[in-house]
């Protein structure tokens, strides 16, 4: 029973995802429809996540399944990230649709179908069902990516993605070869049994493995020197579908990165040494990236690479299982919640085919419209880890586990990266709010992507109350 | 009520900021319901003050679980150290609305936000609630100088924002460090402040995370040479944000030195005071050396503001009894001096529309009962005897001759400066000749006079007769500099003396 109610939210996901797309194969079938359907099936998928939470630790029909699936209060809260996402990003779809019209029903399939992916990524336990979920979720990913198919950065961005990713997931299958040629089995948990038996570098087929799948998830994640795609891919994909990526997606791969290197895996004390310096470029680097750019979208794509950043630190700092896990989930939660308001914001704001996207656009925004200027200023200073913020909770749990751990260097480091990417996101705010407005910042009739936007103001403060447990 | 009277003045003003800010009120509504807020905390403010019993521990605490895994919790309290910094809040909050109008509502709001804000850093026993009111304060001060400020508003804005955050993160990293600190040496989880008092730091992280907190505080005082942000965001800041800046946040960052960095890092205190005096008397002299070559008045005071928390500054690292029983009287006292000053500046530059001293010249003859309270508040901001001023300085610079005499010499004779400038700025603004900006000068009116006369008469009262004042600090004093010198520290318990006073002189 445990196990059905784990696997529960899989199942209705998946399956709305198969009923979505044969809705979607009548003509009769509006789009409205559909978003709809979408939404009820990731508000219902979400619902039967949160029963799940509570159920403990579990290999989910350990029978059936050969433990391929692990169900655990990790895995649940990064799927009630995950649908929480889904259905956000199909509340600002709607509206984003009605000002860019290029929507077809399958959107919300692909949609629900990168969703399943992303879930069936937090549960695995072993190399294989890792990969398929990997490719599930990025086989969508890429159609969304390129749902516009007659604006050439919106190519530029799939042909890129696809092209790279297609090499990223090539070096997943590669490496699990690797790993089973060098450990003899594909489970997270006997991969960790063989290593602290026989050290790491027992076998060098193992490492050139590990070494292989590290690279695929890095670039997933967009760390560094993965992380070059991402600002390009960001910004040629629609609004919603650059913030379900940026939330949704990185949940699910951190998810998996985590149970791989640390909580179920034994790779975290061999790896630290790189997994350290990778950290701060990727920090670095994003910042240096983030800094010179123009456009919203591409700001946020490089922050994007700064927060990984972050969480790459919690990685390295590993203290306790139960304390490393939830500060992880954590600041994925406080990051998807502030990136998902942003982009819900930027979905109902950047107007008619995203003619709003530049720092300078946003000129004077908090004369016209406070209320939005003040919820992407909540969002920003979220980002930016100023409190009372769920940011910067997050930010605070990430720097307590790395001290904790002794990474000291590591946490001032952070801290140093917070202090330079104060400065993109107080430049939106000083447009904003400093200067005098030069558009009237019409926007579209349907009012759910602010609906969104400010339900999302609402959960930056009181996710920020919810306390963590060591 | 009674029992939540520091959430009374921490929340109240935060949610009504908030909730003004969103409702569609008029301007002139939100100003009156501001100064109600404001008012209602001078009266939380003066029951605690009439209520508080002086026995040394916190009193008024509130304590409620917050995230119980790690000890955190919101928890407040008032004790001596922090009585006199509330009370220079919560007494000279109400004046900021009873005086300027602002361009928007918003305004009011930003000041009620940074209220609340300010009673919570002051309030706070927990290290993550100090951290997050502290935070807080600087977000309304931001908005107001951006939104509100002068011509070169946006590049204030800019510097002092980036300038305290890159502080404060600094600080974080430091509590954080004291708190994992606590946790290695003790095997419990907490954030409570008292606690962080037993801790024993050693080591080069101890002294990085005592430079992290020092930088925090030191920026927020500002100590020189972090003081390059205040001429710039005192100087563009509306008149009244500018006092508050400068009586009330100013005190905050002194107050966090005594309130974190004493206790904690007894150890590195005792070994770096002596720097850090150096810098409050560089402070002194170098801020008020540039205040004499100010042509615009509003900059002057800001430098002079600035050369005022040199001494102030300067008391805590002397680190005796009598320094830091000057240092919190001087807080109140630089407060309602210093402080009132800007208030002052703010009526003249709206009446004459210009911030040239040249400019100006004879408003004396025009607006005597203007002139003669400017002239009280600037001989006690000189620290003339009989002005609450002298009391503050008179202490410090006792005290400082016990810590070392080169920087007693040195702060004493440096106080000549503060009088050069005042009293030419004095001669210059208020006698020689009239002229077309000053001929029409409106003295200040019955309900200004009214306004002022309270503070006008505090100061005098504690210049007069500041035992009563003198009573309820230095306890509290006492008991601070003896807790951090015998607990745990017997470098520092050795040199303490018969009377309990600690000779750190030059050994």
């Amino acid at each position: 029973m445990t196990d059905l109610l784990l696997l529960l939210p899989v199942l209705i996901i998946t399956s709305g995802a198969i009923l979505l797309m044969l809705l979607a194969a009548f003509e009769n079938v509006r789009d409205e429809i559909a978003c709809f359907g979408a939404m009820v099936i990731f508000l219902f998928g979400f619902c039967m996540q949160l029963f799940g939470l509570g159920q403990g630790d579990a290999r989910i029909f350990s029978g059936v399944f050969n433990e391929m699936l692990v169900g655990n209060s990790f895995t649940a809260v990064a799927g009630l990230i995950i649908t929480a996402c889904g259905f956000f990003t199909c509340l600002s779809s709607h509206t984003y649709f009605k000002q860019n019209r290029f929507i077809t029903s399958e959107y919300y399939a692909l949609t629900a179908f990168a969703a399943s992916g992303m879930m069936l990524l937090t549960m695995a336990q072993e190399l294989i069902t890792a990969f398929i979920s990997l490719e599930i979720m990025s086989l969508a990913i890429y159609v969304l990516v390129g749902m516009h198919r007659r604006n050439i950065k919106a190519t530029e961005a799939v042909l890129k993605y696809l092209m790279l990713g297609a090499f990223a997931g090539g070096f997943f299958a590669m490496g699990s070869a690797l790993m089973y040629g060098g450990t003899g089995s594909t489970k997270f948990a006997e991969i960790a049994g063989f290593i602290s038996a026989n050290g790491f570098f027992a076998s060098s087929i193992l490492v050139v493995g590990a070494f292989f799948i590290l690279v695929a998830l890095l670039f997933k994640i967009a760390a560094f020197p993965f992380h070059a795609w991402v600002v390009d891919v960001y910004d040629g994909a629609a609004m919603p579908v650059t913030g379900f990526m940026a939330t949704a997606l990185k949940t699910a791969v951190f998810a998996v990165f985590a149970n791989f290197l640390i909580l179920d895996g034994g790779l975290q004390a061999s790896w630290v040494e790189y997994l350290f310096y990778i950290a701060v470029f990727t920090m670095f680097g994003g910042n240096l990236i983030a800094i010179g750019q123009n456009s919203l979208k591409r700001m946020l794509a490089a922050s994007g690479i700064v927060h990984s950043g972050y969480l790459l630190i919690a990685l390295v700092a590993f203290t306790s299982r139960d304390f490393t896990a939830n500060v992880i989930v954590f600041y994925l939660a406080a990051y998807a919640v502030a990136t998902m308001g942003m982009f819900a914001a930027l979905s109902y704001l950047s107007g008619e085919d995203e003619q709003r996207i530049t720092f300078d656009d946003f000129r004077g925004l908090a004369k016209v419209r406070p209320f939005s200027a003040a919820a992407i200023s909540i969002f920003l200073l979220s980002m930016a880890g100023i409190p009372p913020t769920v940011g910067f909770m997050g930010k605070f749990y990430i720097i307590v586990n790395a001290i904790n751990a002794g990474q000291v260097l590591l946490a001032v480091l952070a801290i140093v990266s917070s202090v330079i990417s104060m400065w993109y996101y107080l430049r939106l705010i000083i447009t904003m709010y400093f200067h005098e407005a030069r558009d009237d910042f019409a926007v579209a009739k349907s009012p759910l992507a602010q609906a969104t936007t400010f339900f999302l103001v609402f959960c930056v403060f009181a996710l920020s109350l919810l306390p963590v447990s060591v | 009520m009674f029992e939540h009277i520091l959430s009374v003045m921490i929340f109240l003003p935060l949610l009504v900021g908030v909730a003004l800010l969103i409702l569609p009120v008029s301007k002139n509504g939100v100003r009156i319901l501001g100064l109600a807020v404001a008012v209602v905390v001078l009266v939380c403010g003066l029951k605690v003050y009439a209520d508080y019993s002086g026995g040394g521990g916190l009193e008024f605490v509130e304590k409620l679980n917050w995230i119980e895994g790690l000890g955190i919790s919101y928890h407040v309290g008032v004790d001596g150290i922090s009585l006199f910094v509330l009370m220079a809040a919560a007494v000279l909050f109400p004046m900021v609305f009873m005086l300027f109008t602002a361009k928007s509502k918003a305004y009011y709001c930003n000041l009620l936000i940074a209220l609340g804000a300010m009673v919570g850093a002051i309030a706070a026993a927990d290290l993550v609630v100090f951290y997050i009111f502290w935070e807080i304060m600087l977000l309304p001060i931001f908005f107001i100088i951006g939104l509100y400020g002068g011509e070169n508003r946006i590049a204030a804005t800019i510097k002092i924002t980036i300038y305290t955050i890159a502080g404060s993160l600094c600080m974080l990293a430091a509590l954080v460090y004291v708190a994992v600190a606590h946790h290695t040496q003790t095997g419990v989880w907490s954030f409570e402040i008292a606690r962080m008092a037993s801790l024993e730091l050693q080591g080069g992280f101890a002294v990085a995370a005592f430079v992290g907190m020092m930088l925090a505080f030191g920026i927020k005082i500002p100590l020189f040479p972090l003081h390059t942000w205040l001429p710039e965001a005192y100087t563009e800041a509306p008149y009244s944000t500018t006092f508050i800046l400068s009586a009330i946040m100013a005190k905050i960052g002194v107050y966090g030195v005594i309130r974190l960095v004493v206790p904690v890092f007894e150890v590195e205190m005792a070994r770096y005071a002596i720097i850090l005096a150096y810098c409050g008397v560089i402070g002194l002299m170098y801020c008020g050396i540039a205040a004499i070559a100010q042509k615009d008045f509003k900059r002057m005071l800001a430098f002079s503001s600035a050369s005022h928390m040199g001494i102030i500054a300067l008391g805590i690292f002397c680190m005796n009894v009598q320094a830091l029983t000057g240092t919190l009287f001087q807080i109140v006292a630089h407060a309602t001096s210093t402080g009132i000053l800007f208030l002052f500046l703010g009526i003249l530059e709206e009446r004459t529309e210009t911030r040239h001293i040249d400019d100006l010249g004879g408003v004396a003859y025009k607006a005597p009962v203007f002139a003669t309270f400017f002239a009280i508040a600037m001989l006690a901001s000189c620290g003339l005897p009989g002005t609450s001023g002298f009391i503050g300085e008179f202490l410090i610079i006792l005290g400082a001759v016990k810590f070392n005499m080169v920087i007693a010499v040195l702060a004493g004779t440096s106080v000549v400066i503060g009088v050069c400038y005042m009293l030419w700025l004095f001669q210059r603004v208020f006698f020689e000749e009239a002229n077309s900006k000053t001929a029409n000068f409106k003295d200040l009116s019955a309900y200004e006079t009214l306004v002022f006369l309270p503070v006008i008469i505090l100061i005098l009262v504690m210049g007069i007769y500041p035992q009563p004042f003198i009573a309820k600090i230095e306890p509290a004093a006492q008991k601070h500099i003896l807790q951090m010198a015998t607990q745990d520290n017997p470098q520092l318990a050795e040199r303490l003396d018969e009377s309990g006073l600690l000779k750190l002189t030059n050994d």
